[in-house]
């Protein structure tokens, strides 16, 4: 066999290793990245201390101090996003997410209607590995609520007064209005169509471009 | 899972760049290696003197695509994060075409002309000027084009997916093809080798 | 049997210097073990970046530039350059770029070592210089276009696409091939 082996040219033995290894690759499965583990007792304790919330008055402090550092994903239809949504949220539906190409390290906070779908997302891109993943409390419903029609005290006291006008200011800025007295009423959305764009100068937009720029 | 290093996070944007001068010392350097810094060796592949272009580049498809089957296949590179260019079929047949008569026109390719300047050649540096020049046209006349540029496209497509072929199978299969094709090649050179460019080379 | 200066004519022009010159280059590597080697280098590529290699975009980027540092207004009216003008960075921190100056320094270092760095022209006993290096920038200027609508040229389609099975890239292959063949015969006059 050793003989044999010795008789080849340097060529020939490249060539049989070249057909060995193709065939032994006839089986081959490439890994794409879509099966996970999970140590589910880690993830257990990451739910319990509840550091991966994020309000959403902070976000609107985010979104008015012009922070970069973040993604705001929407997980909600296309549709829905088009009606309204989050300033400098981008639309990734829940089924696209695993593939999305967020940076490892990145803040990524994620909102649906309410909780449900978020926290869901929450999970699937922890056990990618991804491990800045954020839920926006309370979801767009909170955001509503909240910031967009905020309810204001009837009769303020001095420290409620600043956190009226507070919540008057921010609530204005994105388009809604504030809510006094009884007066509930299902309003219609904002006619502010917040703008589709990325965040601002973000990793968001770069990466978007850079995928561009990754062929040759 | 820890490959591909980059998208895991396990440095940044800078360091990218550091890596990406030293995988191109790697990649110029066996390109000059193979002679691919002379436009005469170079075109010699299509006048079926000198079909070195066709080895080395198969050779390098083939150890690649193994070398990334292999390494995918026990778990350690995840495959979907390894960038692949979106295939346009109109756009990509026509600009294949065109990069062909480019190619045997001014005998080299952007690679090869960089390394060509690199070794002397002014006529590598004419290339080089010429790549500049075409790609400003292009820049200026790409709103008329861009239709066509961005014409049937069917998004991120492999060759296994396309046809539901087994990924594994057509990796043998290229690997099947590649080597029956360097061995036609030896004989192409033996028929046609004699005149046009000097032996340098190889056993 | 041919003697070099049969099909090797050198500008500033051939004298005896350039022959034993010649003489003392070394030969080539076995083309199957460069692959190797070139073919390590792509994987290494895909394994540390998660993208392979590439050469016509590191050209966008310098286009990019250097329009930006002429005409900044209409360069950042460019479509096809927008990419490139992201942000504050300049369009030269682009991954290709500096690929491309590695390129340049590996060639350098490997033409050294072999002792293949000369000034000269490669071309065809037929054709003058002149002409020679006017078909150099023609053919550069073709494969400009051929890269921008085939996204890639031959490290970027062939090579990167190839080992990675892309439908598209193999397509983009064959046409390299099949229309450097088809015009081989028409412009043998530069080569033979």
């Amino acid at each position: 066999m050793r003989k044999w082996m010795s008789a080849l040219t340097l060529n020939q033995k490249l060539a049989l290793l070249a057909l060995t290894l193709g065939l032994v690759a006839i089986g081959a499965r490439p890994m794409r990245g879509s099966v996970v583990t999970i140590d589910a007792r880690d993830l257990a304790r990451i739910v319990a201390t509840e550091v991966d919330h994020v309000g959403v008055e902070e976000l609107a402090d985010w979104i008015v101090a012009g922070r970069s550092d973040y993604r705001l994903v929407d997980l909600r239809g296309a549709a829905a996003f088009a009606s309204y949504h989050i300033p400098t949220a981008e639309n990734v539906p829940l089924a696209a997410l695993p593939d999305y190409p967020f940076g490892r390290r990145e803040k990524i906070v994620l909102y649906s209607d309410g909780g449900i779908h978020s926290a869901q997302a929450w999970f699937l891109l922890q056990a990618k590995g991804y491990r800045g993943v954020y839920i926006l409390r309370g979801g767009l419903d909170e955001w509503k609520d909240t910031v967009l029609f905020p309810r204001l005290a009837e009769n303020p006291s001095p420290a409620d007064r600043a956190a009226n006008e507070k919540r008057t200011y921010m609530s204005r800025h994105f388009g809604g209005r504030p809510l006094t007295g009884g007066a509930i009423q299902a309003e219609a959305m904002p006619v502010e169509m917040p703008k589709v764009e990325m965040p601002a100068a973000s990793p968001a937009a770069q990466l978007a471009k850079k995928k561009r720029k990754e062929g040759c | 899972m820890t490959a591909p290093f980059f998208k895991y996070g396990m440095f940044g944007d800078e360091t990218s760049l550091v890596i990406a001068f030293a995988i191109g010392i790697g990649f110029g350097f066996f390109l000059e290696r193979a002679g691919f810094g002379s436009a005469r060796k170079l075109v010699s592949q299509f006048y079926l003197n000198d079909l070195a272009v066709f080895k080395v580049m198969f050779t390098a498809i083939v150890t690649a695509m193994l070398g990334v089957t292999y390494l995918s296949w026990i778990g350690i590179l995840d495959l979907s994060l390894v960038y692949l260019t979106p295939t346009y079929v109109l756009p990509q047949l026509a600009g294949g075409l065109i990069l062909g008569f480019g190619f045997v026109v001014g005998g080299y390719c952007p690679g090869t002309s960089v390394a060509a300047f690199a070794t002397g050649k002014v006529d590598g540096l004419l290339y080089l000027l010429g790549i500049l020049a075409g790609t400003f046209a292009f820049a200026e006349l790409y709103p008329l084009v861009a239709r066509f540029h961005t014409a049937t496209s069917l998004g991120d497509t492999t060759i296994p997916q396309y046809f539901n072929l087994p990924y594994g199978l057509v990796v043998f299969a290229v690997v099947v093809v590649a080597v029956s094709g360097f061995w036609a090649a030896g004989l192409v050179e033996r028929a046609f080798g004699a005149k046009g460019v000097e032996e340098r080379s190889h056993p | 049997m041919e003697t070099r200066s049969d099909t090797l004519e050198r500008w500033p022009s051939a004298g005896e210097e350039s022959a034993v010159a010649a003489k003392a280059a070394a030969p080539y590597m076995n083309p199957y073990l460069a692959g190797v080697g070139l073919g390590l280098v792509l994987l290494a590529a895909f394994v540390i970046m998660g993208r392979g290699l590439g050469a016509s975009g590191g050209f966008n980027a310098i286009v990019a530039f250097l329009m930006n540092e002429v005409a900044p207004e209409h360069a950042k009216t460019r479509e096809w350059l927008a990419g490139y003008f992201v942000g504050d960075a300049s369009p030269l921190k682009e991954w290709l770029f500096f690929e491309i100056v590695g390129v340049f320094t590996g060639a350098l270092i490997s033409g050294l070592l072999a002792r293949r760095v000369h000034v000269e022209v490669e071309k065809g006993p037929r054709v003058s210089v002149g002409v020679r290096l006017a078909m150099a920038f023609g053919g550069g200027v073709l494969m400009a276009i051929g890269a921008a609508l085939a996204r890639g040229c031959t490290s970027g389609q062939a090579l990167t696409g190839g080992a990675l099975l892309n439908l598209g890239s193999w397509g983009a292959m064959l046409m390299i091939f099949a229309g450097a063949y088809a015009l081989a015969y028409f412009v043998r006059w530069e080569w033979r």
